[in-house]
């Protein structure tokens, strides 16, 4: 099989789990890269300790790496392993300087199928490649899919849509230059052109480092008003930070509140009780909540035990998996109702959270979870930040040199050519754009046709 | 009657402007051609606007001379006005068009096929299909004469089961004046094929005498007219295949003589035309059940979906030089005869204006080309090839592309020989037959320069550079024309990587024309060279950057691209594939993994277990999949 490969990295240890990570490296360009980063000529299955600087020179970590020549390594390539401190914000700089340096970000399960590719494992070891391809890939996308239902999702919908626009703008003067369009107006593409850069550059800024990682586990307290959510993150904070009344509708916008888990950050999130029947004003609050819940990691649905089973809006149901949501019983000191049963098998706590009772076992179901959650997506989270990164950053480049073509009057199709790779760049982060969606944009603009 | 024993090599049904270039090359190949269509008077007719060429579409001719097709010579010799679309812009977004006699185009290509060896050619309507054990075998016609074949192309363009409309008066027919092919439909349906309706759609045609230019503004064409045919890589041999027998030719000196095209506007009185009968008009009162181009529309949806436009643009054409008679590009409507009347003298120069024929709308059978090979070839047909508009384009110049590409592949099959695919990166024609068979459309599929994701490398002038390797692998062209091409890619890369390298004042020439301020003339060995020579190699100078960057792209995607998915594989029992993508596959069934890559759904992680099953296969020497 003709197989000419690219130089590929990866974490090949789960993020944020143990003290030392894992970043690999293989490919063509692996030797090339221990001379340039070390200084070093690479000697084969030596560990040797050095400082990691990066591209500027930086001083990154002090790390171990091993150098395997092909083909007697994992994959039959050149490959590279480098062992940094546990911190992932060490991998994640040490991932994205690779990136920088001319890698590419592995996909789900890459080394293997190289490996197998390459001869170095046999034909009964094909399905286990083609498992963990599978399993190494879902996890990835639903990883990604998280991040994408959040704001970076709201945002990557946003820019993809003003670049088509813009792009339908360019294309209807070279596809049909014997129309009857409108003069063409560059001065008002570039004007959203640099809005669009503008906006790109600032995503960067703001996705640089995985939410998850940096700011904690986002966790959603929700429920029907008065159930007593208030009353449980205060519990969980361990003072009075939010107001807490008999009055059902007390929380009418959401608060937020950090606090740890055995080893995790938590961002504690209490918002407004929903029900099914709202009046405007709780609807906004409402509203707000859902939009909490699009975004969160793990789910604290507090009911209260002396009433019936709330119904969940669908929006909130569809998020509720039995791994990221605790049904959290409140009001056991009361008289409680018949128990309805819940929609899914969710863990169950129940918990007074007037005198404290049960919250301890909330705490350490709240870890558990949290534990499994980070492990299964930590390192794909890792991976998938820095490859957005890298798109956005490359989609940035690629419009600003639009831009300038523009105001230099360059031809059309280069400055076509220039936004295509941007879209391509933002393709890489939400799915690939269709060539179709431009021409669907530029009939419904422009009036095509003799 | 069976016609002979000895069954055709190949059989093409249908003399439009894919049957025309199917039959050429699967002849021209050395295959025994037949010819079928129902009115040998209307071969290569021109059934919209006698114009060829225009963006993309332009390209496309010109692909179509760098594999050995007609059309581009053609036009050429018949063309009565030409011009470089984007003069303004770039090389690689400059199209040639150019306006035909219709009439001249026409003749010349019925004489074409009628002095070309190995064709026969023959008036009579297929009526239906002959199958043998899931085979096309030959066809039926009107006349009750079978035919026999080894390979069948069918290329009958809006003539399967064509319904006309003017208004609410509806006529059978392919084409104003013609006949429509029923039986052949239910032929395909029997054989499994499925079908689906389009819809589209032509102007009213006028009578010269009656139009009042004073006041119209004039559309010339450009005095030194840019032409389809590379003239330049042919010798006598290759001139036109009509002269070389001595035989009188139609035709003329390209560009001589050009004629005017004219532009007017609708008014506010046609839009008030336009919107009162709106319920009479064939697409607005639901008789139509095809869908039409979003590209061509009617002037009924232009005033409805555009309604703060103004006016529209319109062009008037003549349609030839023994002609009176002129086209209205633009106004292309399915009202009825007396409101398109009305209409017509609400436009400014055409006041008194006499109709020669209405416009209409047509709907027709096409059948979803996601059901071919790249070859063209059908997947639930063996032998059989489809062509033209019935796979769901619109165009001569995309009809012919396919024709071509059909003849030769049917040729090809005929000698047991793999099919000659063209790669989206080579050329329009490739990016055509790639979205057609992993796509399919659910419109008129018509060509943009903007569906190619290498469009920097189709200017026109690289036609036959790109596509030499196809031109010479299925010696599609004369001997000596391949050495002249050969000659000129090797003359091109010698001049290309002279100017890169050698010095001039202030850098090298390459460095200097990047800056485009070249403070010397360029060297005189250089400027010695053919035009042809020049504009490619300063070309790729110039735009080296882009151009690289694409080449960069290309062969990232070319290892995928050369990996082929084994016909025998189950999608749907491959461990590992994700539900959604095991569908789409099975649906569009890619024949390699570039094919696959560029189905919407199927993702990195899918194309890497389709690559370790296949490898799994190879290795074990087996079938594919994993027991
Ligand atoms: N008896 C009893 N009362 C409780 C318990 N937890 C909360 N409450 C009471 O229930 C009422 C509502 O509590 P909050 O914590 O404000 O409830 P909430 O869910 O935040 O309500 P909204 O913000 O209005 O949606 C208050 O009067 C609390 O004192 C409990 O475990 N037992
Ligand atoms: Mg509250």
């Amino acid at each position: 099989m003709s197989f000419s490969p690219d130089t590929i990295a990866a974490l090949a240890t789960p993020a944020g789990t143990s003290a030392i990570a894992v970043v690999r490296a293989s490919g063509p360009q692996v030797a090339g890269l221990v001379s340039g980063i070390f200084a070093e000529t690479p000697l084969p299955r030596m560990a040797r300790h050095a400082d990691y600087r990066d591209a500027r020179g930086q001083l990154v970590d002090d790390v171990l790496f091993t150098f395997f020549a092909a083909p007697n390594s994992f994959t039959g390539e050149d490959t590279l392993e480098i062992s940094c401190h546990g911190n992932p914000f060490i991998a994640q700089k040490i991932l994205e300087d690779l990136l920088a340096r001319g890698c590419r970000t592995a996909e789900a399960g890459e080394f293997s199928k190289r490996a197998f590719l390459n001869g170095r494992m046999d034909l009964s070891q094909a399905e286990a490649v083609m498992d963990l391809i599978h399993a190494r890939s879902e996890r990835a996308l639903a990883a990604a899919n998280q991040q994408l239902r959040g704001s970076l999702g709201r945002h990557m919908g946003l820019l993809i849509s003003q670049l088509v626009n813009i792009l339908a703008m360019v294309e209807a003067y070279i596809d049909f230059p014997d129309e009857d369009l409108p003069a063409e107006d560059r001065q008002s593409v570039l004007s959203e052109l640099k809005e669009l850069a503008a906006a790109t550059k600032q995503l960067i800024a703001t996705s640089h480092y995985g939410e998850l990682l940096r700011e904690g586990i986002k966790t959603v307290i929700f429920g029907e008003p008065n159930a007593g959510k208030s009353s449980l993150l205060n519990r969980l904070v361990g003072r009075e930070r939010a107001l807490v009344s008999a009055e059902p509708g007390t929380t009418r916008d959401y608060l937020e509140e950090r606090i740890l888990a055995g080893p995790h950050a938590l961002r504690l999130i209490d918002t407004a009780g929903f029900n099914l029947a709202p009046t405007p004003l709780e609807q906004r609050g409402i509203e707000k909540t859902l939009e909490q819940a699009a975004e969160a990691d793990l789910f604290l649905w507090v009911i209260d035990a002396t009433r019936p089973l709330p119904g969940l809006p669908p929006a909130v149901a569809a998020r509720l998996t039995t791994a990221n949501t605790i049904a959290v019983f409140n009001k056991t000191d009361l008289p409680p109702a018949p128990r309805g049963a819940l929609p899914q098998d969710f863990p169950v706590v129940t918990i007074c959270a007037l005198d404290g009772a049960g919250i301890e076992e909330l705490q350490t179901m709240i870890a558990r979870l949290a534990d499994s959650f980070q492990v299964e997506t930590g390192d794909e989270l890792i991976a998938i930040n820095v490859r957005h990164s890298h798109a956005l950053v490359q989609a940035q480049q690629a419009l600003e040199s639009a831009g300038q073509k523009l105001s230099d009057k360059t031809d059309t199709e280069l400055v076509a050519s220039d936004l295509r790779c941007a879209l391509e760049a933002f393709g890489e982060i939400s799915g690939k754009v269709d060539n179709e969606k431009i021409l669907d944009r530029l009939f419904a603009t422009f009036c095509i046709g003799k | 009657m069976i016609y002979s024993k000895t069954p055709f090599d190949v059989i093409v049904c249908g003399a439009g402007h894919a049957g025309v270039e199917a039959c050429l090359a699967a002849s021209r190949m050395g295959a025994t051609t037949l010819l079928l269509t129902g009115n040998i008077d209307t071969i290569a007719q021109m059934s919209c606007n006698p114009a060829i060429g225009g963006q993309a579409k332009g390209q496309i001719v010109r692909e179509i001379d760098a594999l050995g097709g007609e059309m581009a010579i053609n036009t050429d010799v018949t063309g009565i006005q030409f011009r470089l679309l984007n003069e303004s812009k770039g090389p690689a977004v400059q199209s040639p068009r150019a306006q035909c006699d219709k009439k001249a185009y026409q003749l010349r290509l019925k004489h074409t096929l009628e002095l070309q060896p190995n064709l026969q050619v023959f008036q009579a309507t297929v009526t239906g299909l002959i199958f043998e054990a899931g085979k096309v075998v030959g066809c039926r016609t009107n006349l009750d004469v079978e035919f026999y074949g080894r390979t069948v192309i069918i290329t009958t363009g809006t003539f399967l089961r064509g319904l006309m409309h003017v208004g609410q008066n509806k006529n059978e027919g392919g084409r104003l004046g013609d006949f429509s092919a029923k039986t052949l439909s239910a032929s395909l349906l029997e054989a499994g094929i499925e079908l689906q309706r389009l819809k589209t759609g032509t102007p009213p045609r006028i009578l010269g005498r009656s139009i009042n230019f004073s006041g119209l503004q004039e559309q010339k064409g450009d005095p030194e007219p840019t032409l389809f045919a590379f003239h330049d890589t042919r010798g006598a041999e290759d001139l036109f295949h009509v002269e070389l027998t001595g035989e009188r030719r139609l035709g003329w000196t390209p560009g001589t003589e050009q004629v005017s095209c004219w532009m007017t506007y609708t008014t506010p009185e046609s839009e008030r035309i336009v919107r009162e009968n709106l319920h009479k008009s064939a697409m607005y009162s639901g008789e139509i059940a095809g869908v039409g181009p979003r590209y061509c529309p009617s002037i009924e949806d232009k005033f409805v979906r555009f309604a703060d436009k103004p006016r529209h643009l319109l062009f008037l054409e003549p349609e030839g030089r023994n002609t009176n008679e002129y086209y209205i590009n633009g106004l292309s409507t399915s009202l009825p005869f007396d409101v398109q009347l009305d209409l017509v003298h609400s436009i400014p120069g055409l006041e008194h204006a006499q109709l020669l024929r209405p416009a209409y709308a047509v709907e027709y059978d096409f059948a979803p080309p996601t059901q071919m090979f790249p070859s063209l070839e059908s997947r639930k047909v063996e032998n059989l090839f489809l062509a033209g508009q019935i796979n769901g384009t619109s165009g001569y110049e995309e009809a012919a592309a396919q024709g071509l590409v059909a003849g030769v592949n049917a040729a090809r099959k005929v000698r047991g020989e793999p099919p000659m695919i063209i790669q989206r990166h080579e050329g329009y024609i490739g990016v055509l037959i790639d979205d057609l068979v992993t796509k399919g459309t659910i419109e008129p599929y018509r060509m943009f320069t903007s569906r190619a994701e290498h469009r920097l490398l189709f200017n026109h002038g690289s036609a036959e550079l790109r596509l030499y390797e196809h031109s010479n692998n299925h010696k599609l062209l004369s001997y000596n024309r391949l050495s002249r091409i050969s000659a000129k890619i090797k003359a091109v890369e010698y001049w290309r990587a002279f100017l890169e390298t050698t010095k001039s004042i202030g850098g090298t020439w390459a460095e200097l024309i990047r800056r485009s301020d070249p403070k010397t003339e360029l060297p005189a060995e250089f400027l010695g060279q053919t035009k042809e020579i020049k504009a490619e190699t300063l070309y790729r100078v110039k735009y080296r950057g882009y151009l690289e960057r694409e080449y960069r792209q290309i062969e990232k995607l070319k290892d995928v691209e050369k990996i082929n998915i084994p016909s025998s594989i189950d999608f749907l029992a491959i461990p590992g594939l994700r539900r959604e993508s095991a569908l789409k596959l099975h649906q569009f069934k890619p024949q390699n993994l570039g094919q696959a890559s560029r189905i919407s759904g199927v993702n990195p992680a899918d194309i890497s277990i389709l690559m370790v099953l296949i490898a799994a296969g190879k290795r074990s020497r087996g079938s594919p999949g994993i027991a």
